[in-house]
């Protein structure tokens, strides 16, 4: 009953179509399988983005250069899959970490001055600011079996004088959370536990600046509290 | 014939009970009154959600539909939003530096940049919403199957729903807590499947948000 099917298909596509074609079609569908499979097994790439509110403090009356550091400028996070070993998020949150920044420090200093490297130091800043991400974090529910997508980074803040000397050290640690939703995408989580993260970020570093010991220590010295 | 009218009847009387006790939802509300209040016709308020819990955080959408709730009808209350407010205050509101009790507002209120744009608003009162939806005792199971000839499912499963929520009431003029209401909605769904699932929902956290808007609404505009 099948024979004479498979026999006219065999006609048809033969009568159809050459044999080269038939070649190329089979590699091209060939082709775009094997690209369909690869995509599926590749690391599901997200980029943060979010804009910060200006923060609601006094100025402090002080000259600031700041100089992000290259890895700052394209931090990148990797989640491993615990099951496979492979990459199964890459997380890409140095833009948005740098537009973080370029909104609070402007808001917190009188003057901001941007360096393109640690060797051009102009000697009418006051200070010089250098903020970089030591860990980086991320609590998937489907890992923690929490409700709630979690992002936790360490950041190191270093302020030095204008000729390189050291004034303060500092680390911080931010923390975000995302409630999951139905229909959300991990994507839509983790974007919004990051920026919730870097709010949390922004809120106490402006909050806690003049409190660090060494910090004011240096303000008061030159009479800027 | 008559069996054809008896056998849609019952299918009626049927799907009507189950409607009934879906849409059954049991709401408390108690409310606590330390101080009087009112809005002056320029007045506004803010209803902000607690963030700083580990294991949960109150809804924005739960926020949302509050201040749709009190911000509605011919007493309506003039509503800020809350995410304009967050940002317009920012970094004093976040999960992590929100003032918790009326003792750290004062101190925020001493800084002449909060308090300034606090007037900006108009904000009279700050109510805080903490609070959760939490699902429990589900049961029963429903499967789903497709062939060459269709498909359909079977089976019946059913949930509760419990929302808890509770609103502390800030007054900016004294700087002290002025009341708080509290509310405990409880609900059952059902979700038979006869071919087709049947989602028979109980409304339970849209019940909450409404009974707590209007309380809300009635105790600052003064009612008891």
């Amino acid at each position: 009953m099948l024979r004479p099917l498979q026999q006219r298909a065999a006609h048809w596509i033969t009568r159809r179509l050459p044999s080269a074609a038939i070649g190329r079609k089979l590699s091209l569908a060939g082709t775009a399988l094997l690209g369909v499979l690869l995509a599926s097994c590749a690391a599901n790439t997200i980029n943060i983005s979010g804009s910060y509110p200006s923060p609601l403090v006094r100025k402090i009356p002080i000259t600031v250069g700041v100089y992000y550091p290259e890895e700052l400028r394209n931090f990148s996070f990797t989640e491993i899959d615990d099951y496979t070993g492979d990459d199964q998020y890459i997380v890409n949150s140095g833009e948005t970490q740098i537009e973080l920044f370029n909104t609070v420090l402007p808001a917190l200093f009188e003057n901001v001055v941007m360096l393109d490297s640690l060797e051009n130091r102009s000697p009418e800043l006051d200070a010089v600011f250098v903020p970089a991400i030591e860990e980086f974090q991320l609590g998937l529910p489907q890992k923690t079996k929490l409700k709630v997508y979690e992002v936790w980074v360490k950041y190191n803040m270093r302020l030095e004088e204008p000729e390189g000397e050291y004034i303060a050290d500092w680390v911080m640690t931010a923390y975000g959370k995302s409630p999951t939703e139905s229909f959300q995408s991990v994507d839509a989580g983790v974007q919004d536990a990051t920026v919730v993260a870097l709010r949390d970020l922004a809120a106490s570093f402006t909050l806690g600046f003049s409190g660090i010991p060494e910090v004011n220590e240096w303000l008061a010295e030159n009479s800027k509290l | 014939m008559n069996r054809s009218i008896r056998s849609t009847s019952s299918l009626l009387f049927l799907t009507l009970f189950v409607l009934l006790a879906g849409g059954c939802t049991t709401t408390e509300i108690d409310e606590f009154r330390q101080g009087a209040t009112s809005m002056s016709s320029d007045g506004s308020i803010v209803i902000l959600g607690r963030r700083q819990n580990n294991n949960y955080e109150t809804e924005g959408d739960f926020v949302n539909c509050v201040a749709g709730v009190v911000g509605s009808g011919k007493d309506g209350i003039s509503v800020v939003p809350e995410r304009e407010f967050l940002d317009a205050m920012f970094p004093f509101f976040e999960p992590r530096t929100a003032p918790m009790r009326t003792g750290h507002l004062k101190e925020l209120m001493d800084m002449d940049v909060a308090a300034t744009r606090m007037n900006e608003f108009g904000i009279q009162y700050i109510v805080w919403l903490d609070g959760i939806t939490q699902r429990s005792q589900q049961a029963g199971s429903i499967s789903c199957t497709i062939g060459p000839g269709g498909g359909g499912c079977f089976g019946f499963g059913t949930w509760q729903d419990d929302s808890n929520f509770e609103a502390e009431i800030w007054d900016l003029n004294t700087l002290d807590t002025v009341g708080s209401i509290s509310t405990d909605a409880v609900g059952q769904s059902y979700m038979p499947a006869l071919v087709v699932p049947i989602p028979l929902i109980a409304r339970v956290e849209q019940n909450a948000c409404s009974g707590l808007g209007n309380q809300l609404k009635q105790f600052i505009n003064g009612g008891s």
